[in-house]
């Protein structure tokens, strides 16, 4: 992956403060309870001091204070475990908004969305799951970092000014030490983390290709070249490096100078007998405490790199309005009149026009088959219909409105589809009949399975209807899927009937029978059917030729 | 997963980074000297004014340590700086070894790719697996190596003093050290729930998005994003175990840190102005300590994760090579003549043969179309002659010479294929055809770009053959890349080519000038042209069909 461009990562900046913002109360109870954590810290460091004080003649505290003194290391360790389980549930929850969006944006942009079904599904769970730093360790130890060491550095000045100034001074050299030695470590860390993705997407790459390689014999080859990327690329990240880890350095020169300091300030100070012994060790117990948060910070620094990464490749998903436009069905008409007016689509200007001018009108009771050599526009007047795509130009009517006011959730609820390939989900045969009409009752899903000749094989296998199909389920036959498709149409009992292609991976056999059923689905309703196969022509009377987009010849049966 | 399964694993990563160990261990010498000079640092600033207080003036002891702070001062940062370069570039060689020792190995075991080794992006898991071996050593050897050290160093300065002040302080943080390996196995489990619970969540993702027409044509989203939303909650519990787990290891060690400190105090207040000297280095040596031991328990987690994607990569790269190599091979026939006798095969033994008793000839420089319809297994006859698969019964020979007595490259450097899943890399378009043809010159490229129909559209790309082809051939359309695959076949010097699918992704008109174009394009040599139906115009010399595992002779 390269350095996103300034307006990607602009982009994706946007997304995650605006994700921060909307989980702003779950991300700000990390903080605190961080915050309640380091105060227990200070009132202990401040006891441990009194009692060492003591041990060293000045001052009169004993087991009480030591007892206190543990009693606050107990409470601070809770906090802090109560602050991770914090931080997961803010991650968690944040996840989980943006993977609701996410995902309901994806499924919106239906088949119009051409990236394969392994990238979309990695947008929705790698994507969003390398964020998680973001929310859950990023944004508390950046709080912190400034917070923390500021609410010590104010304990330490109450006691001591001058050691607090060190400290306060201390405290804002790092931000200043880091910007100068890395003009942005930050810079050169996304440098370094932008070379080692770019190494391991080569690698991706390669390994994804290793049968080619295989076949080419030019595995050793290619080894080597990536032994020898490798080392190029460690020798860069290297030179990178140098310059990154001296922002850890500033961090680490800053920790030993302040130790110093405080330590020949208090050395001073016992010339003259120390005015407060108390306050010395106090001052010098704190300094760990003071450093932790800024450690933790850089620590978690290279989730905000990660996390820029995914959020640039998820910002153009979840950009635009959350709710759909478009009408909402007040109740599904009984029938459906079908018209296309001059109806145009363009998918791509490159690829030239995919319909021109169509029109032609279905009503109620008729099949329309649309005929033609592939890539004639067949499956896109059904595209249009299933609200997949929106015309760039004619009118579509259904009743005589135009359907492209509707929303296209609701345009599908006007139709049953059933596509070249069903799916099967993984799920009981049932239960993917059901998907049609989940309110369904059983004997309303055993009747469209009978409908569908889906009973017949059904029968035969261990579990009947409730036999698990799908990806890792029984396997089916496509003739038995398809049959499944066809029972789900049946179920749906909707007006309009759009079939695509659905005999086109079926052997002649399987064919006839499965032919028989769609007569029977079409019967009585708006049918709509794209097809290459002469048998299922020869079973409808009404043909629409297609070629390139344009209807070029219209026929009725033994014309 | 079983400790002694994670130590045997994360050993054998050990053996794999041999070859580095200067390196690494120079990283973790690097880290012992930094965390000691941390340690030294706060325990000689602390007893500096410590022991000022006690005596109230600057004198001794008290001198003495604060005047061996300013080469402290100096020693850690830098110290710190050199192991952070040290480790990093230890991590980066052992990383740059361990990658290319698993891609020679999937090369030998899983030549043919993962195939169908379970859903999801498997390899993409496995490449990142490689990545995160680098929590073994940056976040649990180097911490733990460190941490030993210190407490090592703890023991002995403080039982110099006192052995029981030793036995108060360092015990507890001898125990701290202990924390990794027994947290590694819970932590381990716990990771091993949220990743089937995160396969859950992408079957979650990928059911409705595969069957994306028929969600959406069924109303379906919302159930679908339900189904999601569940998967994403059990998902998000078992983090929250993983988080849980390790919030408490942390406290676990946060608790025995705070026992060392609080313990030399207590020594402290109960013996009395004779123990106070060892107290103070006691308690600044803890708190010190503390802060090395802090990152402790976080290294269980490093090892159980390390030890996970150390799993994954030697399942992968433990699985047994499909062909083996013949123990005495023979030599390489003259001729190139195929010839299968009574060949059956399949994919596994509960699997239905794809071939029962296939037999056919395809004499040199004969071109053979085998047709049938998707799963006759007209691929696999591929995979047969690649020996990417061998058969259970029967022989395929190579001009006379029985594959299986042939070493596999030998095998290949006669039969060149274009595969139905040929895939272009994201490299040059020269470099992507040269895997096929190392030596090949400029104009050779360019006659196979011109007989698979692709050199218009190379020549009008204004870096021409230097053009990259992004992954997968991500920059061309499905048609293009295909066509480019294809001038990579056309390219190799085999004597025998395997055309598999050479038309698909190609529009129809393409698909005809390219068959149209097959007897010349491939200049005479033997040619399998692998179909699921003919157009008529590819004359070849023999037509064979798939049926129910055998080839029968067929008309065009």
């Amino acid at each position: 992956m390269s350095k996103p461009p300034p307006a990607e990562a602009a982009r994706a900046r946007a997304l995650l403060s605006a994700t921060a913002r909307s989980g702003r109360a779950r991300l700000a109870r990390p903080i605190l309870l961080g915050l309640a954590s380091i105060a227990c810290g200070i009132a202990q460091a401040w006891l441990i001091a009194t009692v060492l004080a003591t041990l060293l003649g000045h001052g009169t505290a004993g087991w009480a204070e030591l007892a206190g003194a543990a009693s606050l290391a107990l409470l601070s360790i809770a906090l802090g475990v109560a602050q991770e389980a914090a931080q997961a549930d803010a991650g968690a929850a944040a996840r989980a908004g943006l993977r609701r969006r996410a995902f309901a944006r994806l499924l919106r942009a239906g088949p119009a969305d051409e990236r394969p079904v392994g990238e979309r599904a990695t947008l929705v769970v790698d994507r969003i799951e390398a964020l998680d730093g973001y929310f859950s360790r990023w944004l508390p130890a950046a709080a912190l970092a400034v917070a923390g060491p500021l609410l010590i550095a104010i304990a330490v000045a109450a006691e001591d000014p001058l050691s607090g100034l060190i400290l306060f001074v201390a405290g804002a050299m790092v931000p200043v030490g880091m910007a100068v030695t890395g003009i942005g470590a930050a810079l050169a860390s996304r440098q370094q983390f932008d070379a080692l993705q770019a190494l391991s997407g080569r690698f991706l790459d390669r390994m994804r290709g290793l049968p080619q390689l295989v076949l080419f014999r030019r595995q050793e080859a290619e080894a080597e070249a990536l032994a020898a990327a490798a080392d190029e690329l460690r020798r860069r990240t290297m030179r990178v490096l140098r310059v990154a880890f001296l922002s850890g350095l500033v961090l680490e020169v800053i920790f030993a100078a302040v130790l110093g300091c405080l330590a020949w300030r208090h050395g001073n100070l016992l010339v003259g007998g120390h005015p407060a012994p108390q306050a010395a060790l106090f001052c010098l117990l704190m300094v760990p405490g003071f450093f932790a948060p800024l450690r933790a910070f850089s620590a978690a620094y290279h989730e905000r790199m990660a996390a820029n990464g995914a959020a640039a490749a998820l910002a153009p998903l979840l950009e635009g309005p959350d709710e759909e436009e478009g009408l909402q069905l007040a109740e599904i008409p009984p029938s459906v009149v079908v018209t296309f007016e001059h109806v145009a689509l363009t998918y791509d200007p490159a690829r030239g026009p995919a319909l021109t001018d169509l029109t032609f009108r279905v009503l109620p009771g008729e099949a329309l088959v649309l005929a033609g050599p592939s890539g004639s526009g067949k499956s896109s007047v059904l595209r249009l219909l299933m609200g997949f795509h929106a015309p760039d130009g004619g009118r579509i009517a259904l009743n005589g409105r135009d359907a492209t006011t509707l929303r296209p959730a609701e345009l599908r609820r006007l139709s049953a589809y059933v596509g070249q390939k069903a799916h099967l989900f993984r799920a009981s045969i049932r239960e993917n009949i059901l998907l049609a009409r989940p309110d369904a009752t059983p004997a309303e899903v055993e009747a469209a399975a009978r409908a569908a000749h889906v009973a017949e094989f059904a029968a035969a296998l261990p579990q009947g209807l409730d036999t698990l199909v799908g990806e890792g389920g029984f396997g089916l036959s496509g003739g038995q899927a398809q049959r499944v498709a066809i029972a789900r149409a049946f179920l749906r009992n909707a007006p309009l009937v759009l079939l695509d292609e659905p005999t086109a991976h079926l052997d002649p056999g399987t064919e006839a029978q499965v032919l028989d059923s769609l007569r029977r689905l079409c019967a009585g309703r708006t049918a709509i059917i794209a097809t290459h196969s002469p048998a299922l022509r020869a079973r409808f009377s009404r043909v629409l030729e297609l070629e390139q987009g344009r209807a070029t010849l219209s026929r009725m049966a033994g014309e | 997963m079983r400790q002694a399964l994670i130590q045997t694993d994360l050993i054998r990563v050990l053996g794999l980074w041999r070859a580095r160990r200067g390196w690494l261990l120079g990283g973790a010498a690097m880290a012992v000297l930094a965390a000691l000079a941390g340690v030294a640092l706060l325990a000689l600033a602390g007893r500096g004014v410590s022991e000022g207080l006690r005596s109230g003036a600057l004198t001794g002891a008290a001198v003495g340590s604060l005047l061996l702070l300013r080469p402290l001062m100096a020693l850690r940062p830098g110290a710190r700086y050199l192991e952070r370069l040290v480790t990093h570039s230890a991590t980066f060689r052992a990383l740059a070894d361990t990658r290319i020792w698993f891609f020679r190995r999937l090369a030998e075991r899983l030549p043919a790719g993962l195939g169908l080794r379970g859903a999801g992006d498997l390899l993409g898991r496995l490449v990142s697996d490689v990545e995160a071996l680098d929590g073994l050593y940056l976040r649990a050897l180097v911490p733990g190596a460190a941490a030993i050290a210190v407490v090592l160093a703890v023991s002995v300065l403080l039982g110099a003093a006192g052995p029981a002040l030793a036995a108060i302080v360092a015990l507890p943080l001898a125990l701290a050290l202990l924390l990794p390996p027994l947290l590694a196995p819970g932590a381990a489990r716990a990771a091993a729930r949220v990743a089937k619970a995160r396969g859950g969540l992408r079957a979650a993702a990928v059911d409705p998005l595969l069957g994306l027409e028929d969600t959406l044509a069924a109303n379906a989203e919302p159930r679908a994003a339900a189904r999601l939303e569940e998967a994403g909650r059990a998902l998000a519990e078992t983090q929250d175990r993983l988080s849980r787990r390790s919030a408490w290891g942390g406290a676990s060690g946060g608790l025995l840190a705070q026992a060392a400190l609080l313990g030399a105090l207590g020594y402290g207040l109960a013996g009395g102005p004779g123990a106070v000297g060892a107290t103070i280095i006691g308690l600044f040596l803890a708190l010190a300590a503390g802060e090395v031991l802090a990152a402790l328990p976080r290294a269980g987690t490093a090892l159980a994760a390390a030890g996970a994607s150390a799993r994954r990569l030697f399942d992968a790269a433990d699985t047994p090579a499909p062909v083996a190599e013949p123990a005495s091979p023979a030599e390489a026939p003259r001729g190139h003549a195929l010839r299968a006798e009574g060949v059956r095969f399949a994919w596994a033994p509960d699997r239905a043969p794809v071939f029962e008793d296939l037999s056919f000839e395809l004499p040199e420089g004969g071109r053979l179309a085998l047709l049938g319809p998707s799963g006759a297994g007209k691929s696999t006859l591929a995979s047969l002659l690649l020996k990417l698969a061998a058969p259970q019964e029967g022989r395929l020979t190579l001009g006379g010479v029985d594959l299986a007595a042939l070493p596999a490259d030998a095998v290949r450097a006669r039969i060149a294929c274009l595969t139905q899943d040929a895939r272009l890399f994201d490299d040059s378009i020269a470099a992507n055809l040269r895997l096929a043809a190392p030596e090949a010159d400029d104009a050779a490229l360019w006659r196979a770009l011109e007989r698979a129909g692709v050199a218009d559209v190379v020549r009008a790309l204004p870096e021409g053959l230097g053009t990259r082809c992004g992954e997968g051939g991500a920059r061309f359309s499905g048609g293009q890349g295909r066509r480019l695959a294809l001038a990579r076949a056309l390219l190799a010097p085999a004597d025998i080519l395997i055309l598999d699918e050479p038309g698909a992704g190609l529009d129809p008109s393409a698909e005809r000038a390219f068959l149209e174009t097959l007897e010349s394009a491939t200049e005479g040599r033997s040619v399998i042209l692998i179909a699921h139906r003919l157009l008529g115009v590819e004359r070849p010399t023999r037509i064979l069909r798939l049926v129910g595992g055998r080839a029968l002779p067929a008309m065009g």
